[in-house]
């Protein structure tokens, strides 16, 4: 991904709005964008693992990207939506609080993140994007996926469980 | 069995030796990088044990012999007498790469033997400093490289091209397709003398000579005027074989009454001389493979008869993925068809009766029926006979029972039932375990100790299938000594499985299951028949990864029949649907033994957990959104439907919130991003759009056990 970047000069992002704050995602990995639909409950998965959902025969997980990063829960409204990418093969769809637009922005109007930004981890960020006065967190969806973290929290959930369970 | 019959399986043999290795493979480089873990090593074992088991029946048997040394190295590893190190990971590296070479050996020979392994093994042994004389063994079975030809006498002609001969099309492909696979063809012109009294008789000779040593593609004249005597003093054969001019010509000299042979190589245009062997083509080429050495000639030589015609045939080759990809489209046209009438009724109460809704209905109900119809035909091509699998086992039986010096009867009955082929391939290994099982183990040593016990000498070994409502049944069965479950008992503790409290206070049914426990094995000493204790730890991880049942029932001295049954397919699965907190559950129905409605009052509490009596015995309640882990809210019922889950011998009983009825769903994938979440199976798309979950009955009920354990620690 990172040589790609540097051979072209502009990127095309997917911008989405979540606990107040800009993010956006490159356009190649996203899938397409749904309306929030019935999601049905994997038991025994991180909490913010959603569950899953039918796209056309397909079933897809979703995660709740609020809860993934640690900001809180907030109620679903119209304009929430599903994204759902791809990285590495694995589909997934990202529950958002609203998606604005599809945005051109300059390879050199990006910068490396700072250490912690609106309280998202910066190994989850790919840089901060400067367009006119916005600032678009742009997100490194390989980590946000990564598998090796994922499995972490599931065992944690899972000795949740079996506490609940004692 | 000829060497023909055996190609038909070859290709399901290749595959699974390709995924054995590339799991030891994978194995042994985790082994160097982790050290020693024992489920990689268990994974490793199994993987040895079961191409050993394979190559065995298939009569590879360098390659058996390697595996079996192998297995006895990984089972020092596991023992813990040996621990792993750079050096031998490196031999065990080098034998997968042995390994390897037979594979393509036996895809461009039929067979392994050309493969040394007696310094591998000498490896394998030193690694682990044990001297055995094994690799003396092993030293007997060494063969030679097959010499390149040199053709040097006088009767040998210099080589021929085909297109100076009168061969047709077919033949012409024959040729071509012996010389690819490294295989001569010669033209061989015989004379008889001139007072051979009976030609035929000769040419007959001639001709079942040869045959023992490769395949007569083509004689001229025809073999039917050969047979008539309509020829003069001489004719001609082709043959293809992989023997030199010089040996074909010995072949011919030693019958009588022949005055001259010649021998000459047959080229096709543009090829490359002999001697060269040319690329080894795809196994699929081996379905038709060039006769190289059969071992029992057939009474009468029908040369034209033997060559496979290339005719315009009924049939299709198709790929398996092809019909895979058809399947699953099938799949969602059954999904579709479900949501197609949902939405019909939909709209009838909507709308009402109405012109339209009607025509809708009636086209409903008519794709439904072109669709049960289009997964029924697309169900029947994936179908085989299970002859497929039933068909190399007497060969083996037979072998097996020689080796061990018993006296057999083996039946075999049913092997025209159809099953789906997913299922044919995952069958084979768990039925060659069991049938050795019942050799090695149930049929008694001795004719003697038969006679005794008022049996006759001859041992019965029935192998059976047939169809039974919609599932696949498979029995394996022997008259033999049967399961001695007080041994069994006595073995388990010894050998830390189970405590003594639990040995005495299990059921017949539970002992007589001790033997599906990992690490356990019976036999005294190992012989590369089984004795393990892998086998049937494998059998019933085998059949349960189907969506199978193995059930054993045994009488001591009686004999023992292990009973299978299977779904008609992998890809549709019928299960019973339930409602757990507004969820909807599907239960494969394989799994479902009964349903139960209980009354609140008849629920008792034992070593505090919850049971309750069904017919005399105590069956184990839990609440599915517990043990799947959902919070459930408080009871409040006075009758609790309770959804009785089978697997093996165990009964569990599962208290759901309601039952939503019985529906054809279609397997899929949770997708890599969740991975493998216990008790769960997978998920399917319902009639409505939802997703519903499929519960992994068999990791259920493990997980009922290791709480229930815990409880009663507590």
């Amino acid at each position: 991904m990172q040589a790609e970047k540097q051979t072209v000069s502009e990127e095309q992002l997917v911008v989405f709005e979540l606990a107040g704050e800009t993010y956006g995602v490159e356009i190649a990995t996203v899938h397409e964008i749904i309306r929030m639909q019935d999601i049905t409950d994997i038991p025994r998965t991180p909490e913010f693992v959603e569950g899953v959902i039918n796209l056309r025969g397909r079933i897809i997980p979703v995660i709740d990207l609020r809860k993934r990063f640690g900001l809180g829960v907030a109620e679903q409204t119209q304009s929430s939506r599903i994204i759902v990418v791809e990285v590495g093969g694995v589909t997934v769809g990202m529950i958002v609080d609203s998606v604005s637009e599809v945005l051109r922005l300059p390879a050199n109007n990006i910068e490396p993140p700072p250490a912690v930004i609106s309280g998202v981890d910066a190994a989850y960020l790919r840089g901060v994007g400067k367009m006119d006065d916005q600032l678009i967190i742009l997100l490194e969806l390989s980590k946000v996926l990564e598998k090796e973290e994922k499995k972490q929290l599931q065992q944690e959930s899972f000795q949740e469980v079996a506490a609940t369970q004692e | 069995m000829s060497s023909f019959d055996m190609s038909q399986y070859l290709n399901v043999f290749m595959d699974e030796a390709e995924e054995q290795l590339e799991i030891m493979d994978d194995g042994f480089i985790k082994l160097e990088q982790s050290g020693e873990d024992p489920d990689l090593l268990n994974r490793i074992f199994r993987a040895a044990h079961t191409l050993k088991g394979a190559s065995a029946s298939m009569g590879f048997t360098n390659m058996a012999e390697l595996t079996h040394d192998m297995e006895n190295v990984l089972d020092k590893l596991r023992q813990g007498e040996v621990s792993i190190s750079q050096g031998l990971v490196d031999i065990l590296l080098e034998c997968l790469d042995t390994l390897e070479e037979m594979k393509q050996e036996i895809t461009a020979n039929g067979n392994d033997l050309a493969i040394e392994i007696s310094k591998l093994a000498g490896k394998l042994k030193a690694s682990t400093e044990q001297s055995e004389d094994q690799a003396a063994e092993i030293d007997e079975e060494k063969s030679e490289e097959p010499e390149e030809v040199a053709p040097s006498e006088e009767n040998v002609e210099s080589a021929i091209k085909a297109a100076e001969m009168d061969l047709t099309e077919v033949e012409k492909n024959l040729i071509q397709s012996a010389d690819i696979k490294g295989y001569y063809v010669y033209r061989i012109i015989v004379e008889l003398n001139l007072d051979c009294q009976m030609k035929s008789v000769r040419a007959y000779l001639v001709f079942n000579n040869l045959e023992d040593y490769g395949e007569i593609i083509k004689t001229v004249p025809t073999t039917e005027e050969i047979e008539d005597e309509k020829f003069d003093r001489s004719f001609e054969i082709y043959l293809v074989t992989e023997e030199d001019t010089d040996k074909i010509l010995n072949i011919v000299k030693s019958i009588s009454e022949i005055a001259d042979v010649k021998v000459s190589q047959v080229f096709l245009d543009g090829e490359k001389p002999a001697g060269i062997k040319g690329p080894v083509q795809s196994v699929e080429d081996y379905q038709n493979p060039v006769k190289k050495d059969a071992d029992k000639p057939d009474s009468m030589p029908q040369s034209g008869a033997k060559v496979p015609k290339k005719q315009i045939s009924q049939t299709v080759r198709v790929d398996v993925e092809r019909l895979e990809n058809l399947m699953n489209l099938v799949g969602e046209l059954v999904i579709d068809r479900t949501r197609l009438t949902d939405v019909g009724d939909s709209v009838r109460g909507k709308l009402g009766t109405d012109d339209l809704v009607e025509d809708m209905e009636e086209i409903t109900v008519h794709v439904g029926r072109v669709t049960s119809e289009l997964q029924e035909e697309i169900m029947k091509a994936r179908m085989l006979p299970i002859e497929q699998v039933f068909k190399r086992f007497p060969r083996m039986v037979r072998d097996l029972a020689k080796k061990a010096g018993k006296d057999i009867e083996f039946v075999v009955e049913g092997e025209e039932t159809e099953l789906d082929r997913t299922v044919i391939e995952e069958i084979g290994d768990p039925l060659i375990h069991l049938l050795r099982n019942s050799l090695d183990h149930g049929i008694e040593t001795s004719a003697e100790e038969r006679l005794e016990k008022g049996k006759p000498a001859k041992g019965l070994v029935k192998l059976n299938a047939f169809h039974e409502e919609n599932q696949i049944v498979i029995t394996v069965s022997d008259d033999g000594r049967g399961i001695n479950t007080a041994k069994l008992r006595e073995k388990a503790v010894k050998k830390g499985l189970i405590s003594q409290d639990a040995a005495s206070r299990m059921s017949q049914k539970e002992a007589i299951n001790l033997i599906f426990y990992p690490g356990f094995s019976m036999a005294k000493k190992i012989s590369d028949v089984s004795g393990r204790g892998v086998g049937m730890d494998i059998v019933r991880t085998h059949i349960e990864k189907i969506n199978g049942i193995i059930d054993i029932d045994s009488k001591v001295d009686r004999g023992t029949t292990f009973t299978i049954k299977l779904p008609l397919t992998l890809a549709i699965n019928r299960s019973l649907l339930v409602k757990v907190r507004e969820n909807v559950l599907a239960i494969p129905l394989v799994n479902v033994v009964e349903i139960l409605h209980v009354e609140i009052d008849r629920i008792k509490t034992m070593h505090s957990h919850e049971v309750t009596v069904v017919r005399g015995n105590v069956l184990p309640l839990f609440s599915l959104s517990k043990v799947l882990g959902w919070q459930s809210d408080e009871d409040k019922r006075t009758k609790l439907p309770v959804v009785v889950a089978g697997i093996s011998d165990k009964r569990v009983g599962f208290v759901v919130d309601s039952l939503m009825g019985e529906q054809e769903i279609v397997i899929k994938p949770l997708g890599d991003y969740l991975g493998q979440i216990s008790g769960l199976a997978g998920a399917t798309i319902m009639g409505d759009g939802r997703v519903a979950l499929i519960l992994d009955v068999r990791g259920l009920v493990a997980k009922t056990e290791v709480r229930s354990g815990y409880e009663q620690a507590n």
